[in-house]
């Protein structure tokens, strides 16, 4: 890449980096509640929040991981991306229920609606609390990494400074203005993903003549080796399996999209919502933006595998090299939207990570511990704990690389384990009890410490798939074999609405 | 469609049932099954969310829920079925470019199921949660609350 090609995509980034600051500067005033400092609660219109639920979702995995296994396994991988419809699927099970939750009481944060649902159980929220900061600090700490190595390549920084510039920043301005601004940061990456969604797949169709040409490649490049790597091709790479057990298939399925239902990026944008009946509105931007993002990684591990299976570029040392080096080849115009959009995929999980692991430990645990905070306590706790995370999440991720690279195996699991027993269960059945949810979380909790240790799990499945199953079980057990709790009348009408 | 608290109970064993043979199915390397039973969960999940003071919608259950349903179980097939056909040859077909067995995901899983759930539930808003359901809530919460202010009184 020339001097001038690096200059113009680095001013690009760090203008959206800029804006993202000026939003979150603008949004601070509007910052002036618990509710709406923690949770954003019932302030937006469904196009923001819309696209802040694609921002969140799409992370710089989703961007640049998901094409990467693309390119080295097949189409199996794709079915991760391709699952638009699980935002319409997360509105319909729990949309209206999280949304009325808000009507019934104080409400934000998850802990709150644990709270209301579960009468004051600590243990839940606690535990509930507990995981979901795992899955956070996970999740926040794989983001900084992808966004400060991909910028110190760029730049030539240390990591460790591209870290502190990119993610300093957003910490700053997540500070000042919370989930307001977090909402409306993220809303702007979002958009900036979708016009690089959209510029991509107009250069894949101009460089390669569309998917058949990419087919024909495929099937008949056989082995490529250049610069002493090698990439094998095979007819079966674009079947629907790729060359992955159909397991994969049946995983990269079944989780992305019942895993909607319970990510917190997903269900704290259900109250974020001003009007409830502007659902299947924000469901239709939230589809329609995660359908452009998801042919963008489509496109651009169809577009790898053309220019490598025509000896265009050489085969990638990585298959997370995917996403760079199409657009590398497709010019400065896609340069300048891809290196933009995994940036604004990088911020826009961070910041929304970011934000709940500081409700977490500045509200949702001590209140679980019995600590009675006022709000301004809370909200000023907060702005300290996030400033802390922010700043040592940098140095963590960007010093032990390893360790964030098995963090990484958390994530979107782990924060299913956390939320389906309590909202998914806790808000479709009235007989889920705190007997049963508490055994159902605790039970999550330490198979995903005893998972994170290495406990090896049978078969092929991710391991999480094996957490989520035996707590979803258990919650329902013991909620069969226990006393039936009397439910509060609010609570009952939110699960009857 | 009544959905009674039995019912409810029912709906939640299976769905736990489902996540276990799923996963054992998952072990013992059985994807297709597996994939068109992670289908009932979603459906039966979404049946429990859409019920209304219990109420089912007949026509939401029709249209958008059992025609997304077909729609993925069919693409699931379809995409096993070419998968097998042209195994390890260049299919002598293509879908507007894709491979047989990937086309049934593009246009059936992915665009079908995104546009079927997304249109689905703009035209039948009203049969998840109308405007008086949303009001009849409010009023319900209120008077719960000022039954609960006159107790405390």
């Amino acid at each position: 890449m020339d001097n001038m090609t690096k200059t113009l995509i680095i001013i690009f980034s760090f203008a959206m980096i800029l804006i993202s600051f000026a939003i979150g500067w603008w949004s601070k005033k509007k910052a002036n509640t618990v509710q709406a400092y923690f949770g954003s609660t019932g302030m937006f219109g469904p196009f923001a929040v819309g696209l802040s639920s694609t921002a969140a979702v799409a992370s710089a995995f989703a961007l640049v991981g998901v094409p990467g296994i693309m390119y080295s396994a097949g189409n199996a991988m794709a079915f991760w991306m391709l699952s638009s419809a699980a935002f319409a699927m997360a509105y319909l099970i729990l949309g209206k229920k999280v949304r009325a939750m808000a009507e019934i009481g104080e409400v934000a944060s998850l802990g709150d609606i644990s709270d209301l649902r579960f009468n004051n159980n600590r243990v839940i929220k606690a535990v509930m609390s507990i995981i979901l900061l795992l899955g956070c600090i996970a999740y926040l700490a794989a983001q900084i990494k992808a966004g400060a190595e991909l910028f110190s390549h760029l730049i030539g920084w240390s990591p460790l400074l591209s870290g502190f510039v990119i993610f300093g920043v957003l910490t700053l301005y997540m500070v000042i203005s919370g989930e307001v601004g977090g909402l409306l940061t993220q809303a702007f990456q979002g958009l900036v993903m979708v016009i690089a969604g959209m510029v991509i797949v107009v250069s894949f169709y101009k460089i390669t003549g569309g998917f058949g040409e990419v087919l024909k490649v495929t099937a008949e490049a056989g082995t490529v080796t250049a610069n002493g790597i090698t990439k094998n091709f095979s007819p079966d790479i674009m079947n629907a399996w790729g060359v992955l057990p159909g397991v994969a298939a049946m995983t990269y399925m079944i989780i992305p999209i019942v895993g909607t239902v319970g990510q917190p990026q997903v269900i704290t944008r259900m109250y974020a919502l001003k009007d409830p009946k502007d659902m299947p509105k924000l469901n239709f931007y939230a589809a329609l933006s995660h359908t452009v993002v998801g042919l963008l990684t489509l496109v651009v591990s169809c577009g790898a595998f053309y220019l490598v299976g025509t000896g265009k570029i050489g085969p990638l040392v990585s298959g997370d090299r995917a996403i760079y080096a199409f657009a590398d080849y497709a010019g400065i115009t896609s340069q300048l939207f891809v290196y933009a959009a995994v940036l604004a995929a990088a911020m826009s999980s961070a910041s929304l990570f970011l934000s709940i692991s500081a409700g977490i430990i500045a509200r949702d645990l001590p209140n679980a511990l019995g600590f009675k905070l006022s709000e301004k306590a809370q909200m000023s706790y907060a702005k300290i704990a996030m400033f802390l995370i922010g700043i040592a999440s940098i140095f963590f991720s960007i010093t032990q690389g390893e360790m964030v690279a098995i963090l990484g195996t958390f994530g979107w699991g782990t924060l299913m384990s956390a939320t389906f027993p309590v909202f998914v269960l806790g808000l479709l059945w009235k007989k889920a009890n705190e007997k049963g949810v508490m055994a159902g979380t605790i039970t999550a909790l330490a198979l995903n410490i005893a998972s994170f240790a290495g406990f090896k799990w049978p078969g092929a499945l991710p391991w999480y798939f094996n957490v989520i199953t035996i707590s979803m079980t258990i919650t329902v057990v013991v909620s069969l074999l226990t006393k039936e709790q009397i439910l509060n009348k609010k609570v009952e009408a939110v699960i009857e609405l | 469609m009544k959905l009674s608290e039995k019912n409810i109970t029912t709906l939640i064993i299976i769905t736990t049932a489902l996540w276990v043979v799923i996963n054992v199915l998952g072990w013992l390397g059985h994807h297709m099954i597996g994939m068109y039973l992670g289908v009932i969960l979603m459906f039966l999940y979404m049946i429990l969310g859409i019920a209304n003071s219990g109420v089912v919608s007949k026509k939401f259950l029709m249209y958008p829920l059992s025609i997304w349903a077909l729609t993925w179980i069919l693409s699931f097939f379809l995409a096993d079925y070419y998968a097998e056909k042209f195994a390890g040859i260049l299919p002598t077909f293509n879908i507007l470019g894709f491979h047989p067995s990937f086309a049934p995901v593009v246009f059936l899983y992915w665009i079908g199921g995104m546009l079927t759930l997304t249109l689905g539930f703009m035209v039948y808003k009203d049969e998840w949660m109308s405007e008086n359901d949303w009001e009849n809530f409010k009023d319900k919460i209120q008077s719960i609350e000022e039954k609960e202010k006159r107790g405390a009184v």
